[in-house]
């Protein structure tokens, strides 16, 4: 090869990868408005990108994939855990994730702040990014959703508990967070109608309940949740 | 032997460089600990994780920058066949960017962050940086061209620096929309590693080669052109391997997958054209382990960088293993393979001739070599493994990320304990390198 060929390469091969990288910049920028719903960008979600970034969150947990690999990934963590899930363990990590073997830190974040994280998280949540990941991805959950109601004798109720994230804080069969009581045997002390009622708003039973309102649930959805856990009569040891 | 006086300028470089490599090597056994065990909540309370990861990757950049600095003042007086411009200014810049660097570590301490990862330092800080970098460009351009003894090695060596100091810019302001962030975060960390930083390793290479080997400057040239040609062709477009997820265009797969299937290729001629060199020699060889350094670095890059990023970089995969403990294997061999064995190339083959010696004892340094080769191989090995358990129970299967990680805990001990003898590693080639010794004569 002359040394005339290698320069050609160097030239060619530089201009040509960083025009078509330049164009497709400029096209991207074109699109993302689009894809990232960016008309959403209100000064809440804005504000909240700063509280996220104040804390530094990205160097425990990756968003859209990037970040520290500690913590669970945050791009769809507004379907997956809701924005009440959200708030309590902001607010509370050393509670939530007592008995989880990795922690949080409490890094006392005001009222205020917390609201703009999940007004942050609810607009990331529907950046269209080709379903990633796929343990959040919405076809994919949603047909594994519906092959455990329809291909099992899984009741409706239990779907729903499951839906609604109740795993988070309750543990059924040692499955399930700790943050809330166990669920195995609330059958032998609650009826079905002291359930609804609790679920639907705990504080009117207990003033000190940390577990959130479910008010905004169909009423059908709170009977068959209900109706579920009153058949959890496990052997009381 | 040194050539010239103020290729003195380097030596401070080098020190505070390795110095800043083992405390990050360090800050790296504590992060391993971190996913093995379960810390008090007070600890986490005050020294989180991503503290000691902001610790962990700031110390990794300040320390192969330094290192890549002094590489540069050390080489350049030879190639321009002239003093530095000025050392006063060497100095002064080597003590602004550490200084910059320890206030930054201590904010760190006490939140003060801009809380990107790897772009951390906060705004008043980035502008120091910014300020030492353009010192740097001036102090160098400035010898070249009082030297005018313009040469293709030095060409690509103060392009890549350049181009480096540059990217930085993208990565400082705030950007609101979460995917347009990232788009210009990879300009600065992909760019970086697959762009300038690949021209800086092209040439620093290529002129020690030239040194060593004593082949002649016009093929040495010649050659690397050709191959900073590929790794700017695939590396630029290449960027695009990093854009599948994050809200962009859906054609970043095809424009990712192809460039990024074709990234091994420079690494692989760069192997390739290091062994003719070494075949085609026409000095004898004085410091073995300056040849396994140079040709180990080649190997290892091939290997961290080529290899495993290959294997996860097509769509179809990444899907899959994005964001995982993968990246985590991939990033500790890439790094290491490409960067830090490049710096212990440079460090080898200064150290000697800053000190004045001919033939080293090369003993130690060899030890430093293989220890420090091998644990990071096993590193990324442990980190692989769990990311290929990670990939299936999480992502594949969809079960909880904390029960996944539960089912990794073995591999992340390995972790540990590959980290702690890398560590030893490190302590002996630092050891090594400051009481370097003549070789005994035989």
């Amino acid at each position: 090869m002359s040394s005339k060929t290698a320069k050609l390469i160097f030239y060619l091969g530089t201009l040509s990868s960083a025009i078509l990288f330049l164009i497709l910049t400029w096209d991207t920028h074109r699109q993302i408005e689009t894809l990232t719903n960016a008309d959403k960008l209100s000064a809440e979600v804005v504000s909240g990108k700063k509280v996220f970034q104040k804390y530094n969150c990205n160097d425990c947990h990756t968003i859209l994939g990037f970040g520290g690999y500690y913590a669970p990934d945050l791009t769809k963590v507004y379907r997956r855990r809701g924005g009440e899930y959200i708030r309590q363990v902001l607010q509370q990590p050393e509670v939530v994730l007592a008995a989880s073997f990795r922690k949080m830190p409490q890094q006392n974040l005001s009222a205020e702040e917390v609201e703009k994280l999940v007004a942050f998280f609810e607009w990331v949540d529907d950046i269209d990014n080709l379903n990633w990941p796929p343990q959040d991805s919405k076809p994919r959950s949603s047909s594994s959703l519906r092959r455990l109601v329809g291909g099992s004798n899984v009741s409706p109720g239990a779907a729903l508990f499951k839906e609604n994230n109740c795993f988070d804080c309750h543990q059924i069969g040692g499955v399930g967070g700790t943050a809330g009581p166990a669920l195995d045997t609330i059958g032998n002390k609650s009826t079905d109608e002291q359930i609804r009622a609790y679920i639907s708003d705990p504080l009117v039973v207990n003033p000190y309940a940390q577990m959130p309102s479910f008010k905004s649930l169909p009423e059908a959805d709170l009977r068959a949740i209900s109706e579920f856990l009153s058949h959890q009569q496990g052997e009381a040891q | 032997m040194i050539t010239y006086k103020s290729q003195r300028a380097a030596y401070p470089y080098f020190v505070i460089a390795l110095l800043l490599f083992a405390l990050q090597v360090l800050m790296g056994i504590w992060l391993a600990m971190n996913y093995s065990f379960t810390l008090p909540q007070s600890l986490v309370d005050i020294f989180p994780f991503s503290t000691a990861r902001a610790f962990h990757t700031n110390l990794l950049v300040l320390w192969m920058l330094l290192g890549f600095m002094g590489g540069t003042y050390f080489m350049v007086p030879e190639e321009s066949k002239s003093e530095l411009f000025s050392t006063k200014l060497a100095y002064i810049q080597l003590i602004l960017l550490v200084g910059t660097g320890v206030a930054a570590l201590i904010g760190f301490l006490f939140g003060w962050t801009q809380g990107r990862p790897l772009l951390e330092i906060p705004f008043a800080l980035d502008l120091l940086v910014v300020a030492g970098a353009l010192i740097f460009l001036f102090n160098v351009a400035m010898t070249l061209i009082k030297a005018r003894n313009w040469t293709m090695i030095q060409g690509t060596l103060l392009g890549g620096l350049t181009m480096l100091a540059l990217l930085y810019l993208f990565g400082i302001p705030f950007y609101k929309n979460l995917s347009v962030d990232w788009y210009y975060w990879w300009w600065v960390i992909h760019l970086w590693v697959e762009g300038a930083w690949e021209l800086v390793t092209g040439a620093i290479i290529a002129w020690i080669l030239m040194q060593i080997t004593g082949v002649p400057r016009a093929t040495v040239e010649k050659w690397l052109y050709v191959e900073i040609g590929l790794f700017l062709f695939t590396g630029i477009a290449g960027t695009g391997h990093h854009y599948y997820w994050i809200g962009a265009p859906r054609y970043w797969l095809w424009i990712g997958g192809i460039f990024s299937a074709l990234e091994p290729v420079p690494i692989i001629f760069m192997v390739y054209d290091t062994f003719r060199h070494v075949r085609e020699r026409q000095e004898k060889i004085v410091n073995p382990l300056v040849w396994i350094l140079v040709v180990g670095c080649s190997i290892y890059h091939m290997v961290g960088a080529g290899v495993w990023g290959f294997i996860h970089t097509l769509p179809q995969i990444n899907y899959y293993t994005h964001g995982s403990q993968v990246t985590v294997s991939h990033g500790h061999l890439a790094f290491f393979g490409a960067y830090a064995l490049l710096n212990f190339t440079i460090f080898y083959y200064a150290f000697p001739r800053l000190k004045g010696i001919d033939k080293f004892n090369n003993t130690l340094g060899k030890w430093g070599f293989w220890v420090t080769s091998i644990s990071m191989f096993f590193l990324g090995l442990a980190f692989g493994v769990a990311g290929v358990i990670q990939s299936y129970l999480e992502r594949v299967l969809g079960l909880g990320f904390m029960t996944a990680q539960a089912q990794m805990q073995l591999w992340f001990q390995i972790a540990i304990w590959s980290g702690v003898i890398f560590f030893v590693g490190v302590v002996i080639i630092i050891y090594d390198l400051l009481s370097l010794k003549p070789a005994k004569a035989e």
